[in-house]
């Protein structure tokens, strides 16, 4: 047969050229062409976090993955991707699936949270720092749940789960008929990104009557943390705590524009980024401002310094210290302050003060204060939780809204909150309880009030993107929008750049945070080979029937000559 | 394995045709340039048809889930060029008797097997998604090898001189389903949701049976003088 294939090809080659360079085109394109990519379906997908703190990583360690999928319940898990549903999550089964070594994990997280039971959420929010701390070398993602992608979810489970089948038949049946996965993300490995530069504002209100009036400091950061950089909205944390010290802004700014009402004190207003990476933020813009410049309100006469950190839902308020305040300094006084204003307006707010002296053997700093401290600033931070370790200051599931307890942000106890700050300060600025005002006396009200839609609206600002430190740069609309609403209020308002040292970096951030997965439908080898053998059979039928063609031939016309012979 | 089950399909389409023209016996009689001149007369009326189609025809603008059926019927009928294509073809040059027939249907379908599924089967058989697609893409092409066949025939004995009067219908109609055998389909599967192996069995059975037709007319015709 072969022997009359190559003659058929050397007629065609006597016969004209360009005849058979039609027949070469075939093969110039096997040599050039590209394989195409066409994916049963594609979604995007969210990678853990990967940075490194102070010379110690955390996260996940790699970006690509090309694997077939698989979940926990099969039997091979060595070099598949793992997917898992958050609700059949725990950390049991990601060690497990870690332990044997498995080439990917990922997580489908549903699209609403308030789909979650509670305890899930909960339960969740205490795994992710587990997430973090264990050095990962394998891809970990996150997935918003999609129609498709549970389908695919299903489909998998289906075939893992029944991977130990008995019979050879009923392999043989599940191969030709089931749909494998094979999972591609489309980027490249991830590596550092060099040069990034995290950005923190500041502005200030001038106090009246010369120099050497007193200052006092405003903090709150804005970035936001949780297991997954795209999916940390951080609302509560801290979120909560930016809306607050903008809206003191605001209420500050319009007390000092009249002349009556303007106070003998600097205030000083500092949104700082970073906040999350052990406050790198908060620490460059000390050193710059006490060690590099000869002139600034941090240097000459800091009354105190008042850090905002979550402070969204709860009626209890912490007053965290890392020296307990003398008697008579301005620190002190806010603290009596603070516990005049909440006992008498609010008697339903728990107001306590948590005393944690500053412990520099720890990886990273509790509260922010203890930047301040570090460099003998009275400072302290105003928190609804009791301790820094509380799994709500880094969690994904940090939202805006879940319906029931825990994590969302209720306005009206922001605004509380807000008051009570507002009115604390105000005491403090104006020498309230020394003129001898009394104990209820509420300042913000009327005109002056605090307005609960400027709060709420600013906090659906801030949580409508991710503002992990990792994806806010200096071109990124949070940090314009923060600049140009401080600067509607404040004066001298400037931004200040945070970028790692080239030698010893202090932080490192890594790329290829957001991908695009495809998932391809595949068939296993064997289904190959089946169909190589099924095909095989056909032709040999169908040379068959061709050579005995003849039989066929003769067949009608005996049925026809009756016919014609009739004629 | 993608590479393999590109073989795999292109097994499947393209045996059957080499074992047709090994068995039919036109490898004795050298018309592979003949097939070859067959497959580039293919190609020009479908240049054609295309450049008619692209001048004439409006796109069409109705919702997606219309079937325009009244378009898409004209459009078949420019089809009415493929049998003309044949014709020309036969009456040509193609050699004597009714190896006319064979060579035509083989020049033919060779040309459509290469022009419509070589690509497809290369850019998508090798990729690493599996559809079933590919493998039906390859049984189309072998019912299209019959099809032709029977087309290659039903033209030869419509323009015989000596073709009685009483065979003169069936074959016209016969032709006529031929022509409008793509448009029939795709009225099947709209009108009745047909799945796509379903409908493969559908285009096999018709043209099985447009072929057995063809069959009995022809040797009739042939065994009748």
């Amino acid at each position: 047969m072969f022997e009359e294939a190559s003659e058929v090809f050397e007629n065609m080659f006597k016969a004209s050229f360009p005849l058979s360079f039609i027949v070469l085109l075939p093969a110039v394109l096997f040599l050039v062409s590209p394989l195409p990519a066409e994916a049963a379906h594609e979604f995007t997908v969210y990678r853990m976090q990967q940075y490194d703190l102070q010379g110690q990583a955390y996260g996940t360690r790699s970006s690509v993955l090309n694997t077939e999928a698989r979940t926990v319940e099969a039997d091979v898990l060595s070099r598949r991707c793992v997917i898992m549903r958050l609700l059949d999550f725990s950390y049991e089964k990601y060690q497990k699936a870690l332990r044997q070594s498995a080439g990917a994990v990922v997580i489908i997280l549903p699209q609403n949270m308030s789909t979650m039971p509670q305890d899930i959420v909960q339960q969740f929010m205490e795994i992710e720092p587990e997430l973090l701390a264990t050095e990962t070398i394998v891809p970990v993602y996150f997935a918003l749940e999609e129609e498709e992608l549970l389908s695919i979810y299903e489909q998998t489970l289906t075939s893992s789960s029944s991977q130990g089948l008995a019979s050879a038949a009923e392999v043989l049946l599940h191969t030709a008929t089931a749909n494998g996965f094979q999972m591609v993300t489309s980027g490249a490995q991830s590596k550092a990104v060099s040069d990034w530069a995290i950005t923190s504002l500041e502005g200030r209100l001038a106090g009246v009557g010369g120099e050497d009036l007193p200052t006092i400091v405003l903090v709150a950061h804005y970035d936001s943390f949780g297991v997954a950089p795209w999916l940390s909205y951080g609302a509560d944390s801290n979120g909560s705590g930016v809306s607050v010290l903008l809206e003191l802004a605001r209420l500050f700014s319009r007390l000092y524009t009249y002349k009556r009402t303007h106070a003998a004190y600097n205030l000083l207003f500092f949104v700082s980024g970073g906040g999350k990476f052990n406050y790198q933020g908060t620490k460059r813009w000390l050193e710059d401002n006490l060690d590099h410049t000869d002139s600034s309100l941090l240097q000459d006469n800091v009354a105190f310094v008042l850090c905002l950190d979550t402070l969204g839902s709860s009626d209890s308020l912490h007053l965290h210290v890392s020296k307990p305040p003398k008697e008579g300094s301005p620190q002190h006084t806010l603290l009596k302050e603070l516990e005049t204003v909440s006992s008498s307006q609010y008697p339903e707010v728990k107001f306590s003060m948590v005393h944690k002296k500053i412990n520099l053997a720890d990886d990273t700093l509790a509260w922010e204060h203890e930047r301040f401290g570090i460099r003998r600033l009275p400072a302290f931070t105003l928190s609804h939780l009791e301790s820094h370790r509380s799994a709500a200051r880094s969690s994904i599931m940090d939202v805006r809204s879940v319906p029931g307890k825990g994590t969302q942000v209720d306005v009206q106890t922001l605004s509380r909150n807000t008051k009570i700050i507002a009115e604390a300060l105000a005491r403090v600025i104006y020498n309230l309880t020394g003129k001898g005002a009394p104990e209820d006396l509420q300042i913000f009200t009327e005109q002056m009030q605090v307005q609960e839609e400027q709060l709420s609206s600013v906090l659906d600002w801030l949580t409508s993107q991710p503002r992990a430190a990792q994806l806010v740069d200096k071109e990124s609309p949070v940090v314009g929008t923060l600049e140009y609403y401080l600067s509607r209020y404040l004066k001298d308002v400037k931004r200040h750049y945070v970028k790692a040292d080239k030698r010893d970096p202090e932080f490192v951030f890594y790329d290829q945070l957001k991908q695009v997965m495809n998932a391809y439908r595949v068939k296993p080898a064997i289904f190959d080979l089946l169909l190589a053998l099924c095909i095989a059979v056909y032709l040999g039928v169908m040379y068959l029937a061709i050579q005995n063609f003849g039989l066929l031939y003769s067949v009608v016309r005996k049925v026809t000559q009756p016919k014609a012979k009739q004629h | 394995m993608t590479l393999f089950h590109f073989g795999n399909c292109l097994a499947l389409a393209y045996f059957p045709y080499f074992i047709t023209y090994k068995c039919s016996g036109l490898s004795e009689y050298n018309a592979s340039w003949r097939c070859v001149q067959a497959g580039v007369t293919y190609l020009f009326v479908q240049l054609c048809k295309m450049l008619f189609l692209a001048t004439f025809f409006p796109t069409w603008e109705g919702g997606a889930g219309v079937y325009d059926f009244v378009g898409e019927f004209m459009k078949a009928t420019v089809d009415l060029a493929d049998l003309l294509g044949l014709h020309l073809v036969m009456s040509w040059n193609a050699g004597k008797g009714e190896y006319k027939i064979m060579v035509a249907a083989m020049g033919w379908s060779t040309a459509e097997l290469v022009m419509s599924r070589c690509i497809p089967l290369w850019v998508g058989a090798r990729g690493i998604e599996f559809d079933w697609r590919y493998i039906q893409m390859s049984f189309d092409s072998n019912i299209s090898l019959v099809h032709y066949v029977a087309m290659a025939s039903l033209v030869w004995m419509f323009t015989r001189y000596d073709l009685p009067k009483s065979f003169r219908l069936p074959v016209t109609v016969l032709l006529g389903v031929c022509v409008y055998k793509a448009f029939l389909m795709e009225l099947f599967v709209h009108m009745f949701l047909l799945g796509s192996w379903t409908a493969l069995l559908v285009k096999a059975v018709l043209t099985g049976a447009i072929s057995l037709c063809s069959l009995f007319l022809f040797v009739t015709l042939v065994h009748s003088n």
